[in-house]
C-alpha cells in the first residue's frame, strides 16, 4: 500500500513538471507583462530595463528551468502585479476555493444520490419525469448564466442572499472559513449551487443508470425471492454496488470542480484561486499563473489517488487481490 | 421658545443620523489597486485610490483645476528655471510625525529612482534644494510653466517612516512595508487591506483640511465582472460603483433609489496610421506601397466615418465628437481648429481616386477588445463605414495585454488608440503621440506609426517652455493645424464616464475618472 502511494506521488511530480512546461510554453502568447506593469508615461528604455531585470529576455527554456528550480527549492517567486510572495497569495485563496468545491460536491451528492435512486425505482413516475426534465435544462445552461440568474432572483429581487464575496468568515488557525457563521453560509449557498448543478445532474443520472442495471442483476432477484425487505435491498445491497463507478466519476469530476470553479468565482466575486488566476491573466502575472497551474495539477493527482484508495475501501474484492 | 425649538430640532437631527447610520460607505470598481505604494506604479486605479490617503504638493479640485495642498503657494524661481514651493505648516503624517521639506526631498528621491514607475514626471528636474523646513525648490533644465500641474499625483511619504520600515525605495521584485501599509497626510487612512478582496479606509482625525464628507468608514471591493457589480449595487450591498457598462444604464435608471452619473472623460479615441511603413502588411491588393502615407487617403478615411451614427447606435448619444487629441475645456485646446472632417462618403471616394485608388484597397485594422468602452463594436462599425467608400478593413481584435506589444512591433496598417492627457494639457499628447519617436529624449513613445513633422518637433519644446499663455497657445494652434491638415490621426470622440450610485449618495465625478472620498456625502 505504501509502495502504491509512493509510486503515485513520484508520478505526480512528473505530471506537475509537464503541466509547468506546457504552461510556460504558452505564457508568451498571453501578452506582455511589462506593458501591464508600467504606466503609459514610462519610457521605452525603462521598460526594457525592467524586462531585463525580470529575466523576460532569457530563452523560454531557461525561464522554465529557473521557475522549476526555484519551486523545488520552495521559492515560489513574487507576483508581477502586487509584488507579494506567490505562495502566500495562493495559500490565502485555497480555503475559499476548497470550501466552495466541497460544499458544491456535498450538495450534489445529498440531492443527486437520493434523486437518482428514486428515479431508478420509479422510472415512470410523474416526479421522475419532472426531475429529469429540470436537471436536463439545468445542465444545458452555461454556469455563468445560472449564476447570474440566481443572483438576480435571490440577491436582487428577493434580497435574501448576498450577491458577491464570502460574507463573514472565521479565522481558524491560518484557515479563513465560511463554514462557521450564518453570514458565511448565506454567501456560500448560491455559488455552491451554481458550481454543483452540473455535478448534481451527473451524479443523479449515473446513480439512476447504475441502479437500474443492478436491480436487474441475479443477486438482487435472489434476494427479492428470499424476502429481504425492499428498503434494505435498495439502500444496502443495490446502492452499495452502484457506488464504485459513481465514486470514480464523481471523484475525477471533483478535480474539475476545483479547477473550473473559475467561472463561478468570477460571477460571484468569490475570492478563491480561480478569481486570482483570472486577475493574473489580465495582468500577465506569469509567476502566479505558473504556480496556480502547478497547484491545480497537484490537486488532480491527489484526487485521483484518493479515488483509488476509496475503491479499496468500498470494494472488498480489491482488498483480497491486494493481499494476495 | 426659540431655544426649545432648536433643541427639538437638534434631537430630531441626531435621531435621524442614528437611524441612518449609513456613514459606512461601500464602493466597488473593476480593478483592485495593486499596491499601496504611491511611487511603485503609475496607473489610474492606484493613484486614484491613494489620493485619498496620501497628498501631493498640489492637488486637483472638482473641476480639475490645480489648487494648494501640502504646498500653500508656489512661484517661478528668479534667475534660473524652476519653481519654489512654500509648504503648509502644522501638517502631520498619520503616525503623528511632522511634515517638513525633508519629506518632500526624500519623496522626490524615492519617486525619481529607477525603481519607481512614476519617475518620468521628474525628467525635466535637474536639481532639488531644501531652503528651510517649509520651503523647497525644484530646478528644471528649461523653463517649465506646467511643472506644478505635472506633479499633482506626486505623493509625499514620511522620510523616517519609510526608512525605519525598509521602504526607502518602491518595491521592485519583492514587496516591502509600503506595499501593504500607508502613512500619508491625507483625509483617510488604511484600516485593513486584503488585496483583491476588501480594503477599508477610515477618516484621518488629524487631517489639516476642512472635512466635507460624513463617512466614518469606507469599504472598497474590487468586482471584475460587470454583471456582478450591477447586482451588488441593485441589491444594496454597495453604495456606488465605477464604472458601469453603457448597456446597463437603462437598467439602473429604471429602478427607484438609484442614480446614473454621466460625464465626459478626458480620453479621446482615435485611429492612427502606419505613417512610416513602406507597404501595407495586411492587404490583399496593395502590397508594394503604403497608401496611408498619402494625406489624401488618410483624409478619405476620416470623411468615411459617421460619428453621429456611431454615437446613436453604439453609445446612446453619450459621446462628443472630437476634432483634436484633447477635448474642449482642457488647457491648450485649440479653439481655432474645432472642425473635424465631415461625414462625406462622396468626398472620400474622390480623394481616393485622386490618390490613385479609385477602387479603394484592403488593409489591416487592429483594435483592442477590452480597453475602451465598446471598442470592438466601434471598430466593426468603422470597418463597415470604411467599406462603403472602398476601404476594405481586415479587422483583428484582441485583449489589451497582447495589443500594445503588437503596436510596438509595428504590426498594423491602422490602429485604434485612446489617450487621456496625464497633465490635462495639450502638450501631453503632442509629446507622446505627435513628436517623432525619440527613445533617447523619451519623446513620441506612443507615436506607434511614427508620424513625423519637423515643424511639430520644433514646436514641442517651444510649447513646453513658453511662459506667455497667448504665445504658447499660438504654438499649440500651429501644431493642431498641421496635424489636422496632414491627418496625423483621426480623432473620433471623447469617451463618456458612467458611474452609478444609490440616490442617497452625493459625490463628485472628476473628469480624470478619479474618485475622491472626501467629496462623498451619505444622506
Amino acid at each position: 500500500m505504501a509502495y502504491f502511494i509512493l509510486k503515485r506521488m513520484v508520478q505526480s511530480v512528473f505530471v506537475m513538471l509537464a503541466v509547468a512546461f506546457l504552461a510556460f510554453s504558452l505564457f508568451r502568447f498571453v501578452g506582455d507583462p511589462i506593458t501591464q506593469m508600467t504606466g503609459v508615461e514610462t519610457s521605452v528604455a525603462d521598460q526594457e530595463r525592467l524586462r531585463e531585470e525580470l529575466g523576460l529576455n532569457d530563452p523560454f527554456v531557461y525561464q522554465f528551468v529557473r521557475f522549476t528550480g526555484d519551486m523545488l527549492k520552495g521559492d515560489f517567486g513574487f507576483s508581477y502585479r502586487t509584488r507579494q510572495p506567490v505562495a502566500d497569495m495562493i495559500a490565502s485563496r485555497i480555503p475559499a476555493t476548497l470550501e466552495l468545491g466541497v460544499v458544491a460536491l456535498v450538495i450534489s451528492l445529498l440531492v443527486g444520490v437520493p434523486a437518482g435512486v428514486y428515479t431508478a425505482l420509479k422510472p415512470r413516475g410523474v416526479l421522475t419525469q419532472t426531475i429529469l426534465m429540470t436537471t436536463l435544462v439545468g445542465v444545458s445552461i452555461p454556469t455563468f448564466v445560472i449564476g447570474i440568474m440566481l443572483i438576480f432572483i435571490f440577491g436582487v429581487q428577493l434580497g435574501w442572499l448576498p450577491t458577491f464575496g464570502r460574507g463573514g468568515t472565521v479565522q481558524i488557525g491560518g484557515w479563513e472559513s465560511s463554514l462557521f457563521s450564518i453570514d458565511g453560509w448565506r454567501a456560500l449557498l448560491l455559488p455552491a449551487i451554481t458550481l454543483g448543478v452540473y455535478q448534481l445532474t451527473l451524479t443523479m443520472r449515473l446513480v439512476r443508470a447504475e441502479m437500474m442495471e443492478v436491480m436487474r442483476s441475479d443477486y438482487i432477484r435472489f434476494a427479492m425471492a428470499r424476502g429481504v425487505p425492499m428498503r434494505r435491498l435498495h439502500y444496502k445491497h443495490a446502492l452499495a454496488n452502484t457506488m464504485v463507478p459513481v465514486i470514480t466519476i464523481i471523484g475525477l469530476q471533483f478535480g474539475g470542480v476545483i479547477a473550473f470553479s473559475i467561472v463561478t468565482e468570477s460571477v460571484f466575486q468569490w475570492p478563491g484561486m480561480g478569481l486570482l488566476f483570472l486577475e493574473s491573466i489580465r495582468f500577465v502575472d506569469i509567476p502566479v499563473m505558473g504556480v496556480y497551474l502547478v497547484v491545480i495539477a497537484f490537486f488532480f493527482v491527489l484526487v485521483n489517488l484518493v479515488v483509488d484508495l476509496l475503491y479499496v475501501a468500498i470494494d472488498p474484492r480489491l482488498r483480497i487481490k491486494d493481499l494476495s | 421658545m426659540k431655544s426649545l425649538k432648536l433643541a427639538v430640532l437638534g434631537g430630531a437631527l441626531s435621531l435621524s443620523a442614528m437611524g441612518v447610520s449609513a456613514e459606512t460607505f461601500r464602493w466597488a470598481s473593476t480593478t483592485d489597486p495593486q499596491t499601496m505604494d504611491p511611487h511603485a506604479v503609475n496607473s489610474a486605479p492606484v493613484l486614484s485610490f491613494l489620493n485619498n490617503v496620501y497628498e501631493g504638493l498640489v492637488r486637483r479640485g472638482q473641476d480639475m483645476s490645480i489648487e494648494p495642498s501640502l504646498a500653500t503657494s508656489w512661484e517661478p524661481l528668479s534667475g534660473e528655471n524652476g519653481w519654489r514651493f512654500t509648504l503648509r505648516e502644522g501638517v502631520t503624517f498619520q503616525d503623528g510625525s511632522a511634515f517638513t521639506s525633508e519629506d518632500v526631498m526624500f519623496s522626490y528621491q524615492r519617486a525619481s529612482n529607477e525603481a519607481a514607475d512614476v519617475r518620468s514626471w521628474f525628467a525635466p528636474v535637474s536639481d532639488v534644494r531644501v531652503v528651510d523646513d517649509f520651503t523647497i525648490e525644484f530646478v528644471t533644465s528649461a523653463p517649465n510653466p506646467l511643472f506644478p500641474d505635472s506633479i499633482a499625483n506626486f505623493m509625499i511619504l514620511d522620510k523616517d517612516w519609510a526608512e525605519t520600515n525598509d521602504a526607502a525605495l518602491p518595491a521592485r521584485d519583492a514587496e516591502n512595508f509600503a506595499t501593504m501599509n500607508v502613512n500619508g497626510t491625507g483625509p483617510f487612512t488604511l484600516a485593513s487591506r486584503d488585496p483583491g478582496v476588501r480594503t477599508t479606509l477610515t477618516p484621518n482625525e488629524s487631517w489639516w483640511g476642512d472635512v466635507d464628507h460624513n463617512i466614518t468608514e469606507a469599504v472598497f471591493t474590487p468586482i471584475g465582472n460587470s454583471a456582478t457589480g450591477l447586482a451588488a449595487l441593485l441589491s444594496g450591498e454597495v453604495d456606488f460603483i465605477q464604472p458601469i457598462p453603457l448597456q446597463d444604464v437603462a437598467q439602473v435608471e429604471s429602478r427607484d433609489g438609484f442614480q446614473v452619473l454621466e460625464g465626459e472623460e478626458t480620453r479621446v479615441i482615435m485611429f492612427g496610421f502606419g505613417h512610416e511603413h513602406d507597404a501595407l502588411l495586411y492587404s490583399s491588393d496593395v502590397t508594394d506601397a503604403n497608401p496611408f502615407a498619402d494625406p489624401r487617403v488618410r483624409l478619405a478615411a476620416a470623411h468615411a466615418l459617421d460619428i453621429a451614427s456611431i454615437d446613436r447606435v453604439l453609445f446612446r448619444d453619450k459621446i462628443e465628437a472630437a476634432s483634436q487629441l484633447v477635448p474642449a475645456g482642457i488647457s491648450g485646446f485649440s479653439e481655432a481648429n474645432q472642425d473635424r472632417p465631415a461625414f462625406d462618403p462622396e468626398r472620400a471616394k474622390e480623394l481616393l481616386a485622386e490618390a490613385g485608388y479609385p477602387d479603394g484597397f484592403s488593409f489591416g485594422l487592429k483594435c483592442p477588445n477590452d480597453r475602451y468602452i465598446n471598442d470592438e463594436a466601434l471598430c466593426r462599425a468603422a470597418a463597415s463605414m470604411f467599406a462603403a467608400v472602398g476601404l476594405d478593413a481586415e479587422l483583428t481584435t484582441g485583449p489589451v495585454r497582447d495589443y500594445w506589444p503588437q503596436l510596438r512591433e509595428d504590426d498594423f496598417d491602422m490602429y485604434l488608440l485612446g489617450w487621456s492627457p496625464g497633465t490635462f494639457d495639450m502638450e501631453h499628447p503632442i509629446r507622446f503621440l505627435m513628436h517623432s519617436q525619440d527613445d533617447e529624449r523619451k519623446l513620441g513613445s506612443w507615436n506607434f506609426g511614427n508620424y513625423s513633422n519637423a515643424r511639430v518637433d520644433e514646436l514641442l519644446p517651444m510649447i513646453q517652455q513658453e511662459i506667455d499663455p497667448a504665445a504658447r497657445q499660438a504654438f499649440v494652434d500651429e501644431v493642431v493645424a498641421i496635424t489636422q491638415e496632414e491627418v496625423a490621426y483621426i480623432p473620433l470622440y471623447t469617451q463618456p464616464l458612467i458611474w452609478a450610485a444609490k440616490d442617497n449618495i452625493d459625490l463628485t465625478q472628476r473628469a480624470d475618472n478619479f474618485f475622491m472620498l472626501r467629496w462623498v456625502t451619505v444622506n
